[in-house]
């Protein structure tokens, strides 16, 4: 099925005389045809050797049986990979929101205790004292029953807001066990690359990374080194100040 | 003199729920009357009325970043003298240096805490006033 390729051949060299006879009686259009044809035969010879080159690989490939492996990866996990990931961005969303609120309810309902607190605080004091008449005992008295009533009205809706801080929390587990997953799906990847690059003949070149210098890091992950880094805010004060700040 | 309570402070950050910690911090300490933005983009307009008294702004953001936000603060005479404070993620060296130079007035890396908030915008007014 392979056609060797010859060069010397009877029927190039006729060709090429051919070529040539017509270029000298100058005719311009049979030139034409038997250079096209000539230039033909070279390029369907390229094909056949990348169809080849393009054969073997795959061959080398499905030996290594990372073929099926890597095509359910691409078409199947790293889909289902990244709707996990925005998952975990939902999930966090939503804890961080619903902590927020409510924590932002509960802070006028201590406020609301705070205030009430000291209210009857001056009064209470002055009856431990035995300074208070009769008209103004009943008046503390009634002031006592509305701070009990608004105490435990309190109390009971800061419990709720607490509860609800308490089941936001629930996110941590889910959103880890999601990116464990991924983190696991990110080394099979990175193994079958590996051995594509070695497969394919050159060594992974570590040092060689091209990324844009204008990016932005992003939060420090402990355990990831990042070069130039400062390790929290005391480090950003004293270089500030080292500027003069 | 005492600080401005009162004062009008925008809050610019992508994420929501980073400037509702922020906006409740800052209540905590006295300030409520804030706005908030989700990027320099929609920031700058809305600092350009001049209602703003004092700016907060994350760095990494889509649109315009915190960084050139605050390059066009400097370089706008009605806002120049507005005082900045960066609260972010990024912890570079030279990211923190090229802000120095840009005229930030304080840096905040993320996370953080009240006191550090507190303590940082102590400062910068203590330098305003003094």
């Amino acid at each position: 099925m392979e056609q060797q390729y010859n060069l010397l051949s009877t029927e190039n060299i006729a060709k090429v005389k051919n070529l040539l006879a017509s270029m000298e009686a100058g005719d311009l259009e049979k030139s034409q045809d038997y250079f096209d044809e000539l230039a033909e035969m070279r390029e369907s010879e390229l094909y056949q050797e990348i169809g080849k080159l393009t054969r073997e690989l795959h061959d080398s490939i499905n030996t290594f049986g990372l073929d099926d492996r890597l095509t359910d990866i691409a078409e199947d996990e790293i889909p289902d990979a990244r709707q996990r990931l925005a998952h975990v961005i939902t999930m966090t969303d939503e804890a961080a929101n619903n902590t927020l609120t409510a924590v932002e309810e509960s802070m006028p309902l201590c406020e609301q205790v705070l205030n009430a607190t000291r209210s009857v605080e001056n009064e209470w004091q002055r009856f431990s004292n035995r300074e208070l008449n009769i008209n103004e005992f009943k008046k503390l008295s009634k002031e006592l029953k509305s701070y009990f009533e608004i105490n435990s009205n309190s109390a009971a809706k800061i419990n709720e807001h607490l509860n609800k801080v308490l089941m936001a929390q629930g996110f941590q587990d889910l959103t880890s066990q999601i990116i464990k997953r991924v983190i696991s799906l990110v080394e099979e990847v990175e193994i079958s690359m590996v051995n594509i690059i070695q497969l394919a003949g050159s060594r992974p070149n570590k040092s060689n990374k091209t990324g844009n210098s204008e990016k932005l890091d992003g939060p420090v992950v402990p355990g990831l080194e990042q070069s130039s880094t400062v390790s929290g805010q005391d480090e950003v004060d004293d270089l500030l100040s080292s500027l003069g700040f | 003199m005492a600080i401005d309570k009162k004062m009008k402070i925008l809050i610019v950050d992508d994420f929501s729920t980073m400037r509702r910690i922020i906006k409740n911090l800052l209540r905590d300490l006295g300030f409520t009357n804030t706005e908030e933005a989700d990027d320099g983009t929609t920031a700058l307009p809305m600092l350009q009325t001049g209602k703003f008294d004092f700016l907060v702004t994350d760095w990494n953001m889509p649109g315009m970043q915190g960084i050139d936000l605050l390059k066009h603060v400097r370089a706008d005479d009605k806002l120049a003298s507005m005082p900045v404070l960066m609260v972010t993620a990024e912890q570079k060296r030279e990211q923190i240096v090229e802000a120095a130079q840009a005229g930030v007035n304080g840096y905040i890396v993320k996370p953080f805490t009240a006191q550090t908030l507190k303590e940082k915008l102590d400062k910068i007014f203590e330098r305003i006033e003094g």
